[in-house]
Parts: C-alpha cells; structure tokens; sequence
C-alpha cells in the first residue's frame, strides 16, 4: 500500500455497540490466526449498491453515490486499519456498460490492482446483485464470465453473493425466506453457470449469500442495529461471511502481472516454434517447391522451341 | 533494293527504353526499327546475283507497296523472298531435272497475290479484278499521273503485232495490258493465275526494249517454261498490248515428295552443256548429274517441315498427275507458308530438284545460324568495345538463337525481351543476316547499346502542405524530392549500388527522411551456371501509417501511431521462372513507433467517453518503450504460373511468406509469423488463343490465412479490412489479431476490352484479436470480422466499384489503382 495514506478505523465506534463489539471480535479472529490485512474486492453490474454497501461497511461515506449517474468512473480503495489489522474494500465501477460487459472497465480494474497491490492477495470478492431482480438473465452470466476470465475460476472460492435492497415486501405468494432462497439460488445456478462450474465441483464452490440493506430507512433492533426481515444484523452477519471465507483455507488470488495483462498469448506455443518452422519447411515450403518444378515441366514451349 | 520491304525480313527487334530505370517493371516493348536503313546496308555487299535479275523486281511497283499494306500474311513470304533473292544462285540448268525457283521467280513470288491484283487493276477491262481495282485505284491513278508525259507512243500503226526485236530500242514504250497465253490450251490465263509473278511488267508501266527483252529473258530460263515468247502489239492510243506466249513446263507425276535442307550446302552447279556433245555423251552426262544429285539428297540435312504438311502436299501431288510448273509454285508457297507461320522467317524453297522421277525434292534453305555475334555500339552507333561480359547476354539468348540451329523470328523476339529485362541496355537489336560466307547460313547479330554506368539525379517537388485552418499559406510550401545516384552493371556483371534519399521538406529532413542503399549482385552461383540466384543486400527505411491503430466505424479519431523501420538486410533470391521465387534472408532492424507529433510513443492513445485523450491504449512494442530491435529470418516462396490469356489473368498463384523471429533484439523476440496466399484465377470457358480473341470470362478465388505463433508486437499483428483484405472497409477498420483468414471471390466478365466484376469478400480473427497484446481491436471498439461484396468494372488502370459492407450494410464507390488479386 505505498503511496497510500492508510486512515485509522474510526468510523468503527459510529457502529452501534453491539455491531462494534462483534467486529472487533471478528477482527480479533482474523489477528489471531495471523492474518492482518483483508483485501476485498466489490464488483457486479451497475447501480446495484456496490458503493452504499462499501460505506455501510466502513461507516462513514468514504465513496460518492448519486442515484442515477455510473457512479464511480474508476476504481477507489479504502483502507482502513485497527489495532495493527487492515481492511482494504476496493470499490469498482459498474461493469455493464451499453448493454455490454465492458472489457475496458475490468482493464482498468486490473490495471488499478496492478498498480496498488501488485504481489499482494485478494481475499474476498463481493460479487453484488439486487434482492428485488425477480430474474437473471444472459448478461449476469457474462458478467460472471468476464469475472472469471480475468481472475480466474479460483476467486469463486473467495466470492461472496451479496443481495443488496433486502428489506422487500416479496410477492404475495411467497414468504421472504422462500423468496430469498429461490433468487439466491437462481443467482448461484447463473454464477455456476457463468463461471463454468460443473454440478459435480459444485461442493467444492460453496458461494454464500449475504444479504444487505443500505438503505436509511432500514429497520433497526433494540440495539440500533440494522437489522434484515429476518431479524438478524445484516452487517455483522457480512463481515462474518467475510472472516470466515478469508479463513476458509483456499488461499487469496494473488495479483501478479499475467493477472493483470491477461494470459500472455506472447508466450503461448513458443516452444513449438521450432516443430513449426520443421513443418512449414517440410509440408509447405517443400510441396511449393515441387510444384513450381511441375509447371516449369509443364511449361508450355512455344512450337520453335 | 525495296526499303519498304527491309524492315520486315530484317526482324526489326528493336527495344528502345528511354526510361527503362525508372520503370523497370515494364514489359519489354519490342517495336518496329525506326531506321531501316541502318540494318538494310549490310545486305547489300551480299547479292551474289546478276544484276539483270534484281532490276525487274516488281516489288518497286506500287502495288507492291499497298498489298503489304493490306495483307499483313504476305509480309512474312514477301520479307523473305527478298532475302533468298541474295542467297540463291538461279541455276540455269537445261537438264529439266533442276527446276528452279530462285532468283527472279523467288523474288517475284514475293509479290504474292499483290503482283497479280496489281496487274488486273491496271488492265482496263480486268477479268476478276473488281475487288483490286476497286482497292488499287487510287494508285494506279496517281501512278498514272506522274510518268504521263515521259513515254513515247509507238509511232507504228495501229492492231498490228511487232517483234520484240522490231522495236525501236530509242522508245520508251507505255504497256496498257499483258496477256499470258497459253499454247496448250490455246487460252489467255486469268490476272490472278500464279504467272503474272513472275513478270515484273505491269499494265500502265513505260519500258524500253532493253527492259522488256530483259523480260523475257528472264522467262525464258527461269524454268517455268518449256518454250515462252513476248509478243507486242500496238494499240491506236500510241500503247502496246503484250502477249506472252507460253509452254508450260511439265515432268512426270510424282507420288512421293521430300524436303530437305540444303543450308550451307553448296548449291548445285549448272554445268555449261556442250551442245557439240553426242547423244552418249548427253546421256553420260545426265547420269552423273543423277548421281551428283543424289549424293546431294543424301548429304543434306532434314528439315523441319512436320509430316502432316509434307502428307498435305503429297495429297496435291496425287491430285495433278502431272507435276506442272505451276504446281510446284503452289508447292512451294505451301512450303514456305508453314515455315513462316511459325517463324522461320528466313526459310525460303529455293529448289525442286529430281523431277521426273516420280519423286519431287523440295529443297529448303532453313535458315541455319552459322554465328552469333554480340555487338555494343557507342552513342552514335559506332561499334565499341562493351563494359559487359558476354556470358551476361549469353546466358538471355534462347537456346534456338545458337549456332546451328534455324532462325526463328519468335525466338528473336524471346531474346530481345530477356536482353531487355536485364535493364542494362538502352538500345537492343537483334538481325539476322546473311552469311556471305557460308550460303544459306544467318549471321545472328545482336546490337546493344549501353546505359551510362553511373548515373545520379535529383528530382524535386514542391507539395503544398494544408496549414493553418487547412488553407495552403506560402510559409508551408516545402520543397521536398529524391537525390539518388546508381551504379549500374559493375564489373560487367549486372552488379548494381543504388541509392536514394527521399524527404519532403529539404529544409527541415529529420522530419521525414527516407533512404534506402542497395547492393544487388547476380549470377551467385557464376554465371555460366544456368542456377540463377540474386544476393541483395540492402540498408533501408519506412515510415508507415499503422493500421492497426485505426477506429472501427463510429469511432471519429483514432491518434495515429506512426511506424518507422529502419534496418538491414540481405536476402538471396532464386528465380525458378519468370513470376515464381524463393527468397531467403536475414533482417534487423530498430522500429520505432511515434505518434503524431513525431514524439516515441510506447502505448496507442485512445479517445475516452469523456472526449478527453489517455495514453494508456495497446502497447506498440514488444519492449513497451516505443523502440523494439529485432533479427530474424525471412522466407518467401512464390509460385505464379499465371498468364495473360487475350488479356485476361488465368493460372494460380501461392505465396507463403515466414518470419522467424531468432530471440536476438529487445526482449528477446522469438516468434514464428507466418502467411500463405492462395489464388486461383479460373478460366470459365474455353476460348481460342490469339489477338483481338475475346478473353474468357474468370472466377477468382482467393485465400489468405496469417498467423503468429510466440512474439507479436502491435506493428506485425494481422490487420483486416482494407482494399487489398477486405474491400468497402478501411485500412485496418476490422480489427488487428494474431490468426487472420480472409476469403474472397470474384467473377469476371469481359465485355468489349475491359472486363466488369461482381466480388464477396469476407475477413475474420478466428477469435485471436484479444490475443493481441492490449487488444487493440476491442480497444478501437472493432467487430474483428466483416464481410463485404460488391460490383466493379476496369477502366483502364483504374478499378472502379461499389462495395456494400455488411456490419454497417452501407455501400460506397471506390476508386482504386492496380489489382486486389
């Protein structure tokens, strides 16, 4: 993190205290199994709350949100330490853009990765979406897929689906449990999918769902804390996910250069170049040659010749 | 000697190139000599003939002149004639088993059909002669104008038939009509029989006795006739009619026929014949002549005349039964026909020899090359002594133009063409000649003059340049232009240095500076040995617009990167035929790319939604720092066995082209880039070969595949689109990727001399764009594949067409020079 100013955790003693005290335990979990940075990153499509749930984690509004516009035009990382731990949320742009995943969106995530924490790990991935999208469709598979081809099919073990604008009335038919379980679940199938993971490796990806209320307006217990339909706290809840996926035992996906600058076609083959330059030599070259002695035999000689 | 008749049996090969050295792609023009003169005079020392023969010739008449003119077919015979009138020696022979052609009836056979048609033009009331009179008329008129006043009338009375002998030998007598009357029969023969060559009297022409007993004294031995008179008979408008009075000559039928060549053998000797021998002594002398003639047969050479002529002939022979003077005419224009169809234009029958006994001998003097010589002549046409060796020219000369084998035209003009590709000689010619030593025989000789060796220029050019708010202004009139110098034909050998500086703005060259310094040498392996590589070396510079750095449609401005090359290299080339090689070589060189402003640039730029620029596009180098140095191995085979058919490109062509990058340069670039080139120009109808045939309507297919294994910087990844990839997008409009493959048909159409085309064209990625370092596809917001098709027509040099593009689905008139295939 040269270069960057890491500000103390203080927007921590805002939280109500019983949020307070759960983060420091969790935060006191993580020491303890010695691990004293946590690199998160946010993404998903555009406007869905990647921003709110960054300063609803935080606790102090670290990033702009305006409700309309594409909010961040580039990458922003926020880090935040306490008592020697570090918690970096990078926070990115939306990454439809037109109707389109935008290749140029996650270059620039790449490349602001690669300026920032190269070497260093991601340990989570929030990948957000909304509760209240009734269904996915073909672009949230290629969001997925873009995802997946940039960092690999590995940040799937370090990815957390999070539900943003969860306090929602579902329809009338179903009760809020079953509405959550069916749109995660839908969520999971088109992650699976989008990421190409079979049914059977499916055990092996256990993406667990977080659920999140950014909203002012959102219900609160006795303690202040927000609190989801449900009833549980919604942001120790995530910062549990969080903890318990960074410890998980998968290791981080570490940013490197081929990270960054995509697979290196530049060095793709190259040790075949001299099996090439054989048969090029042998099956080209060599039957060109032929044939030119073909049409000079062929040659058609004028009558005097 | 006739001039107009010169150029043609001269072979006027003549090859001038003014400005061969700045055009060397053109094709070797071979033209008509613009002075015959100079090659007429060496003829002349040769005539080996009486001068009584040549005098009568006809071909000075005008009709002569104006057959030439109207029937190019009897150029050839005409052309060759006249050199047979040097190379045969009339034999008078009195035997009857000699017949001879040479001499006065060769010569006259020269006039062909033009001799006759002129006679029966010139008659007043012609038999046959409508569509020559009609022709000749304005000839015959103007002749008539000129000599009106310069003959003299008979003096004698009128419808009365005069001896030769009677005639006043002081008068010059106006002849208004020749008969010919045949004794046999007892009937006048048509203007168009085969006789009227052979007299080089013409109806309307003024003669004095001299001439016309000259006349007859060349009917009476030429051989034609057994017995021939030249009877005179005065017309009561002062002219004379005259009658010739004839007995053909006849032999026995003959059912075989033979040629041979008797080129540069002797010809037979008339033995003056005593006419005190005794009836055993004639007879003793006929047998040896027999035998002297045989030896002859047996001596000479075979000729070339193929079977199905010879059977062709034997037919005629067959159908006479008798064999009669004019038969043998007929013969030997059939002969010599064939010969000069296929370009022995120095073949010529020059006799028929043991007649009467049932075998007819046809002897031909073919033509043979006794001698080659290669001459260099100053500016001034002066025989000099030559800066290049002889093997270089030797080694273009076709095989047919050595010594011993017969002349032919075509491969005349075969050696004027390589001659002239050599693009080393300023003036070509190539004549045979008669050998005066050796009868029959044909002095090759080839004439060049010889480019300056040094030579340097310097051209300039002025180019306005827009300026401010785009308006030309004074201050931005840069002079700009080439300084190059060349030194041709080193050592005699063809080895050339040249070298060249361009810029556009002398004032301020770093801009802009392009040089290029080549060293060319060839014969590599010497140049005895028929194996013909070319070592080049040369040091060099290019700056080129990349478009792989280009929007795709809706993309207003791409910045340009610009790609500056400059290196070495040197390269072997093996020329296997005219159009197919291989080339092999190394090159290093430093490329540099630079953005607009002429500063390095590591990264394209690209435009951002906010309007502003960011530098942080595609890499453009391998080595990131805008300057890549690289080696490797170039190999370029080309097969090409296209050709013109009536002006339509039929065969096929394939080109594989491969970089071998060798690890040597910036980062160590090792990579494999390689092309292939298919196309197939498919002819879709049979058509007959020749001039002004129509040309066969085409069907081109082509194919392209590109693609790099390993290393692959910006400026060497495939780009699509363009009119040479993908036609109705621009330069680079599709995209820029590592495997590229581009399909293309076309079908065309001749219609009068051009052809009009219908075309589909389509070019794609194969899904290797984003293997492109920096994508620079995607980042241009490119498709990375598109189709296209399209209509066009040739005008001229100039391709005009409408090509639809199919991603946007608009189309667009473009105008192009050159060909897409």
């Amino acid at each position: 993190m040269a270069g960057q100013l890491v500000k103390e955790w203080t927007a921590i003693q805002q939280f109500p205290a019983a949020t307070q005290e759960k983060l420091v335990d969790l935060l006191g979990k993580l020491k303890s199994q010695n691990v004293d940075t946590l690199t998160i990153l946010v993404m998903g499509k555009g406007g869905v709350g990647k921003s709110s749930t960054v300063n609803s984690v935080i606790g102090e509004r670290v990033v702009t949100v305006s409700a309309f516009q594409s909010e961040t035009p580039r990458p922003v990382m926020v880090s935040r330490s306490r008592s020697g731990f570090t918690l970096n949320i990078i926070d990115t742009p939306g990454l439809v853009e037109g109707g389109y995943v935008s290749g140029q969106v996650l270059d620039t995530i790449k490349s602001f990765l690669g300026r920032l924490l190269l070497t260093k790990t991601i340990d989570v991935l929030l990948y957000v979406d909304r509760l209240d999208s009734y269904r996915v469709d073909d672009l949230d598979k290629q969001v997925v897929q873009a995802i997946t081809d940039s960092f690999g099919k590995e940040i799937w073990h370090k990815a957390i689906a999070v539900l943003t604008h969860a306090q929602l009335s579902p329809p009338d038919t179903l009760s809020y449990v079953e509405f959550f379980s069916k749109r995660s679940e839908s969520l999971l199938k088109c992650i699976r999918q989008g990421a190409r993971i079979s049914k059977r490796d499916a055990q092996n990806f256990a993406i667990p769902v977080a659920l999140v209320e950014n909203s002012g307006r959102c219900n609160k217990n006795e303690g202040d804390e927000k609190i989801l339909p449900t009833g549980t706290p919604w942001i120790p809840n995530l910062v549990q996910t969080i903890t318990g996926l960074a410890l998980n035992g998968k290791g981080g996906i570490v940013i490197d250069q081929k990270l960054i600058e995509g697979p290196n076609a530049n060095d793709r083959g190259k040790l075949f170049i001299p099996l090439i330059l054989a048969l090029q030599y042998l099956f080209v070259i060599k039957p060109i040659q032929k044939r030119i002695k073909d049409d000079v035999a062929r040659e058609t000689r004028p009558s005097w010749a | 000697m006739s001039s107009s008749a010169a150029p043609a049996h001269l072979l006027p090969l003549t090859s001038s190139t003014a400005s061969r050295r700045r055009n060397s792609s053109a094709t070797a023009s071979v033209s008509r000599l613009h002075s015959p003169n100079s090659i007429v005079q060496p003829n002349l020392p040769s005539v080996a003939v009486s001068a009584s023969l040549q005098n009568p010739k006809p071909s000075k008449s005008p009709p002569f002149l104006l057959n030439y003119l109207i029937s190019p077919k009897s150029l050839g015979p005409c052309a060759a004639s006249c050199i047979l009138f040097h190379l045969a020696k009339p034999v008078f022979s009195g035997s009857g088993t000699i017949f001879n052609l040479g001499g006065g009836g060769g010569g006259g056979g020269g006039g062909g059909a033009g001799g006759g048609g002129g006679g029966g033009g010139g008659s007043d009331g012609g038999q046959g002669g409508g569509f020559w009179s009609r022709i000749f008329s304005p000839a015959a008129i103007a002749k008539d104008d000129e000599p009106q006043q310069e003959w003299d009338t008979h003096g004698l009375p009128a419808n009365i038939v005069v001896q030769l002998n009677k005639l006043s030998g002081f008068k010059k007598y106006k002849v208004s009509e020749i008969l010919f009357l045949d004794r046999r029969r007892g009937s006048t023969v048509g203007t168009e029989d085969s006789f009227f060559e052979m007299v080089s009297l013409r109806p309307g022409g003024i003669y004095n006795k001299a001439q016309l007993q000259k006349e007859l004294e060349t009917l009476a031995t030429c051989g034609m006739f057994e017995k021939v008179d030249l009877e005179t008979k005065t017309n009561p408008d002062g002219t004379i009619s005259i009658t010739i009075p004839f007995l053909e000559s006849t032999w026995q039928s003959a059912d075989r026929f033979r040629c041979i060549n008797v080129g540069l053998m002797p010809q037979s000797k008339p033995i003056e014949m005593d006419p005190d021998m005794t009836e055993k002594e004639r007879l003793e002398y006929y047998r040896s002549q027999e035998k002297d003639y045989r030896r002859r047969i047996e001596r000479s050479r075979p000729c070339l005349l193929p079977i199905a002529v010879q059977r062709e002939i034997l037919q005629m022979l067959r159908q006479q039964g008798k064999v009669s003077a004019r038969l043998l005419q007929r013969i030997r224009d059939r002969v010599q026909q064939w010969y000069h169809e296929n370009g022995y234009a120095c073949a010529q029958v020059v006799n028929f020899g043991n007649l009467n006994t049932k075998e007819v001998v046809c002897e031909v003097v073919e033509g043979d090359i006794t001698q080659l010589v290669i001459q260099f002549q100053d500016k001034l046409g002066n025989t000099c002594e030559g800066n290049t060796q002889f093997p270089v020219i030797k080694r273009e000369l076709p095989k047919q133009l050595r010594q011993g084998q017969v002349f032919n035209i075509e491969a005349g003009k075969q050696a004027l063409r390589n001659i002239n590709s050599l693009a080393l000689f300023s003036n070509i010619e190539v004549n045979p000649r008669p050998d005066e030593k050796n009868e029959g025989g044909i002095i090759v000789e080839v004439k060049l003059k010889e480019l300056e060796q040094k030579s340097a220029e310097v051209s300039t050019e002025w180019s306005i340049v827009p300026g401010r708010g785009g308006r030309p202004t004074l201050a931005s009139i840069q002079p700009g232009g080439t300084v190059s110098f060349e030194h041709r034909n080193i050592k005699g050998l063809n080895r050339s240095l040249l070298g060249s500086v361009t810029t556009s703005n002398f004032l301020n060259p770093q801009d802009d500076l392009a040089f290029k310094l080549e060293y060319v040498h060839p014969y590599l392996d010497g140049v005895y040995n028929p194996r013909n590589r070319t070592f080049r070396a040369s040091c060099f510079n290019s700056r080129k617009l990349s478009p792989v750095f280009t929007g795709g449609p809706g993309i207003e401005e791409v910045p340009p990167i610009w790609v500056d090359r400059a290196g070495v290299k040197a390269n072997i080339t093996e020329n296997f035929t005219r159009q197919s090689k291989f080339t092999y070589g190394l090159v290093m060189e430093e490329i540099t790319t630079r953005d607009e402003s002429s500063h390095i640039a590591a990264n394209g730029q690209r435009v951002l939604p906010s309007g502003g620029v960011s530098a942080d596009g595609p890499p453009t180098t391998l080595s990131g720092t805008g300057v890549d140095r690289m080696a490797f191995l170039q190999a370029n085979i080309t097969r090409d066995n296209t050709k013109f058919l009536n002006g339509a490109i039929v065969g096929e062509r394939n080109v594989f082209q491969l970089d071998q990058g060798l690890g040597i340069g910036s980062k160590f670039p090792f990579f494999n880039r390689h092309q292939l080139t298919v196309t197939r120009f498919l002819q879709l109808k049979q058509v007959e070969e020749g001039a002004g045939k129509p040309p066969p309507p085409v069907l081109v297919l082509h194919g392209h595949y590109g693609g790099c294994v390993g290393d692959l910087p910006s400026y060497d990844a495939f780009t699509l689109g363009g009119p040479y990839s993908v036609r109705g997008y621009n330069m680079g409009e599709l995209g820029a990727a590592r495997n590229i493959l581009e399909l293309a048909a076309e079908l065309r159409i001749p219609i009068r001399n051009t052809h009009v085309y219908v075309f589909a064209e389509h070019g794609n990625d194969l899904g290797s764009s984003k293997d492109v370092k920096g994508n620079p596809t995607e980042v241009y917001r490119r498709v990375g594949h598109g189709s296209s098709y399209g209509v066009g027509a040739k005008l001229g040099l100039v391709r005009a067409e409408y090509a639809v593009d199919q991603n946007s689905g608009t189309g667009a008139v473009f105008f192009r020079f050159g060909e897409r295939f």
